[in-house]
């Protein structure tokens, strides 16, 4: 039986996820303006150790200047010449950009419906772009949302193989203030997401 | 939701919460996060389109695009 008649609500823990997906997406996607900044001023966190890279998160919010964290971002993912970082899989996992990891991607994306939206130049392997498809695949927002399995396969696909080195780059750069808890919380939520698929196969 | 679905379901829950996943802020936060900013769609009918950004970000991805 392929088709299902009555479409289960989504589960309290998968609407999480898809909301820190968003978050990170959100924060790696452009700099974060006041809009965002304000967002993150509200942020909470538990004793978890997510919890505690979620205030320093909020902490680092609080202090920064929109200003300061857009240079942050531009020498980080932007450079004059060259940037500390190069968010991308593709370079990643091949020292290139638009590689095979890319052409996969792309192939994957085709079989779930997904597409960039027009007039997004940035290649679909950005972690923000990524980011943005995990928390779509969850919630359903390219149709029906996917079973856990395919949500894994996807992840271990294409982001599970790089981005928690890029998120451990990204806390270690020297020149972070802002992005350094970015970083915390992108491999400590990458790390949330590997355990918990290991743990529903 | 089958039997084993809900097992897992539970399990993870449980995983998540302990992670610190919940703190109920992120997701009260999410709220804020939803709109725009989206770099993906579905290929059915698109709803919305995000429109170009000349973000220094895509300057840099066609710089690198050059070698």
């Amino acid at each position: 039986m392929a088709i299902a008649v009555t479409q289960e609500p989504i589960a309290e823990e998968d609407n999480l996820r898809a909301s820190w997906y968003s978050l990170l997406a959100r924060l790696l996607a452009a700099p974060a303006d006041e809009s965002l900044l304000a967002v993150l001023r509200g942020l909470d966190g538990d004793d978890s150790e997510l919890g505690a890279a979620l205030r320093a998160l909020k902490g680092a919010a609080t202090t920064a200047s929109a200003r300061a964290i857009e240079q942050e971002y531009f020498d980080l993912f932007i450079g004059v010449g060259q940037s500390e970082l190069v968010p991308y899989g593709s370079y990643y996992l091949t020292g290139f950009l638009h590689e095979k990891p890319l052409a996969r991607l792309r192939d994957d994306m085709a079989l779930l419906g997904i597409a960039r939206s027009e007039g997004v130049p940035e290649s679909e392997d950005h972690i923000a772009a990524l980011c943005d498809m995990m928390a779509g695949l969850i919630i359903g927002s390219f149709g029906e949302p996917v079973e856990l399995s395919a949500q894994r396969k996807f992840f271990d696909d294409h982001i599970g193989c790089w981005a928690p080195r890029f998120f451990e780059n990204l806390e270690a750069s020297p020149s972070t203030v802002f992005y350094m808890p970015v970083g915390t919380v992108g491999r400590l939520f990458m790390a949330v997401e590997s355990q918990a698929f290991e743990m529903a196969a | 939701m089958s039997k084993k679905k809900e097992v897992v379901s539970v399990g993870r829950r449980d995983f998540f919460r302990k992670a610190g996943l919940g703190a109920g802020a992120v997701g009260a936060a999410a709220v804020g996060l939803s709109a725009e900013q989206g770099k993906a769609e579905t290929t059915k009918p698109a709803s919305n389109s995000a429109g170009y950004r000349e973000t220094a970000h895509v300057k840099k991805y066609y710089e690198l695009s050059r070698f």
